[in-house]
């Protein structure tokens, strides 16, 4: 799983360029959450387009998470992108006071939906394309919010794992306290991904990366000794996310549908 | 005799950009002094067309641009991608080799990737053969991207007389490990060597850069002697220019030191793969 970080810094960041200026941009904007994925997105991007080119929002929800606050804000100065605060907490409040409820994902999935929309709002007005931070880990186990922090015009991310995430941070030189950090989503204070899941993302790197690149049944990654729970544990995280990465299916009437047999390329005409 | 490969990133859909984007490489091979330029695979059109197809496929007797390049191949050979609708509705991923105001030899790719990241077989038609054909430069033969993999199309091109393999290709990197470059580059370089040394044949790959709906192109273009040396190679992802003055007496020396053409059994080979062929109908 180890990674050339030289080689695919330039993939990421030739991939950040080109896509953008096929599709007449010069500028990205990005959530920038103090967490180690926005922050190597950023760092990417800063590369790729000029730090001038670099829009960064910092979206927290009252005082949830102050040090990562302070660390977004760190990276914005150190990369000299723009970066701007911007409290989600009176319109997530109006929300709630309407529809209250303690359930912590509801209020999490809002507030991710909350920043979401705030992104495709300044991307309007500041002609700047969205930059998706979802890695790969995430997003084969479905740990993001459809149409939350998962939405994006493109993602530079999307494939590499959490682990290899690291590596690259390491040789981007994010700031050690960043890359550090115990990695969440977000959704209430003192959560963590790997204390929800059960297992440490090394570990559910290891088995992804068996099941997903090396396509390994799950009776083969138990045989070489990987534990039947974990696997099962994944794969069903797997299946019951499946919906967070398609577009939702059309049922099919005409001759020809979108999504069915209506096929262009995404980078159609650009 | 001197080749130039054009490792560019061609426009998605966009013909007219794309011819232009010829133009410009073509005159300045010209300033070079070049023989013969080849650019990758669909370079006319780009990759990743899906229902594009059929409002980009040329075809080679009726559309102007053919008449340009017949025109331009006077002075410089070409060897370039595109669509083509050999009859109404059906299209083939395309090579031509331009030489001395004609068109010398039409490829049609035979192999067609479908599976994976790949969907080649649901929009194209199949191309059903490997010819060799005769050029100033001496005996060439033309294969596109996933035609090389399947050794076999090497071996035909091999019993034809080849001595300049050509090939033409839009490869996507795959596989990132801690060495440079994508697993999938040494695959290619690894067929490239193999090729040209057992076929006592130079092996001119071409691919292609760029980014195609998140697919990475990979570049990496090569230059392989008949002694299975390699001669130059492209940068991996970016756009490249490269320039290489190769000598055709190298074929003479490489068959006299590996009789591998010489010692070939042709008649042996169509023998045996007919009772394979047949014993498999069984």
């Amino acid at each position: 799983m180890k990674i050339n970080c030289a080689f695919v810094e330039k993939i990421l960041t030739t991939f950040i360029k080109e896509e953008l200026s096929k599709f007449g941009y010069k500028k990205g904007i990005l959530g920038l959450s103090g967490g180690l994925d926005s922050s190597i997105c950023a760092f990417l991007a800063s590369k790729a387009l000029g730090p001038q080119n670099v829009i960064a929002l910092i979206m927290p929800y009252r005082d949830t998470f102050p040090e990562d606050v302070k660390d977004a804000q760190e990276i914005g100065s150190l990369l000299g992108i723009q970066s701007r605060i911007i409290d989600i907490s009176p319109m997530v409040d109006a929300y709630f006071s309407n529809f209250p409820t303690q359930n912590r994902i509801l209020q999490g999935n809002k507030m991710a939906r909350e920043r979401m929309s705030i992104l495709y709002d300044f991307s309007a007005r500041e002609r700047a394309l969205v930059l998706g931070t979802s890695n790969k880990t995430e997003l084969l186990i479905g740990y993001g919010t459809i149409h939350g922090d998962m939405a994006s015009a493109i993602n530079p991310l999307g494939d590499l794992y959490k682990t290899q995430i690291r590596q690259l941070g390491e040789h981007l030189g994010v700031p050690g306290k960043i890359s550090k950090k115990v990695p969440t989503a977000g959704l209430w204070a003192g959560q963590t991904d790997e204390g929800e899941i059960g297992l440490s993302y090394a570990e559910i790197d290891q088995i992804l990366y068996h099941l997903v690149d090396e396509r390994q049944s799950k009776k083969e990654l138990i045989s070489s000794g990987f534990k039947k729970e974990a696997v099962e544990k994944i794969i069903s995280l797997i299946k019951n996310s499946e919906f967070k990465r398609k577009l939702p299916p059309i049922v099919k009437i005409s001759s020809r549908t979108v999504g069915h047999d209506f096929l262009y390329p995404y980078d159609w005409d650009k | 005799m001197k080749l130039a490969l054009a490792q560019i990133s061609p426009h998605l859909g966009d013909v007219k950009k794309n011819f232009n984007l010829h133009i410009k490489y073509i005159k300045k091979a010209k300033r070079k002094k070049v023989d013969l330029l080849v650019f990758p695979e669909l370079s006319l059109t780009g990759y990743l067309l899906k229902d594009l197809l059929e409002e980009v496929a040329l075809n080679t007797e009726k559309d102007r641009f053919f008449e340009e390049f017949k025109a331009l191949s006077r002075e410089i050979s070409l060897v370039l991608g595109f669509v083509e609708e050999k009859e109404k509705g059906l299209f083939y991923n395309s090579a031509a080799f331009f030489s001395g105001g004609k068109i010398l030899h039409v490829h049609r790719k035979v192999f067609l990737p479908t599976y994976g990241m790949f969907d080649e077989g649901r929009f194209f038609s199949q191309g059903k053969n490997f010819h060799t054909f005769s050029s100033a430069f001496g005996k060439m033969g033309l294969m596109i991207c996933r035609d090389f993999l399947h050794y076999g199309a090497s071996y035909l091109l091999f019993a034809g007389g080849s001595e300049i393999i050509i090939v033409l290709s839009a490869a996507p990197g795959r596989g990132v490990s801690e060495k440079e470059g994508f697993a999938t580059c040494k695959m290619w370089e690894l067929m490239g060597e193999a090729v040209s040394r057992f076929s006592t044949s130079f092996v001119i790959y071409c691919n292609r850069v760029g980014f195609e709906d998140g697919m990475s192109f990979a570049g990496g273009s090569f230059i392989y002697s008949p002694m299975g040396e390699l001669l130059t190679k492209a940068s991996y992802l970016d756009e490249d220019f490269i320039l290489q003055e190769i000598n055709l007496n190298d074929i003479r020396t490489a068959r006299k030191k590996w009789p591998f053409k010489r010692d070939d059994k042709p008649e042996v080979i169509l023998e045996a793969l007919k009772r394979i062929v047949r014993r498999d109908e069984d």
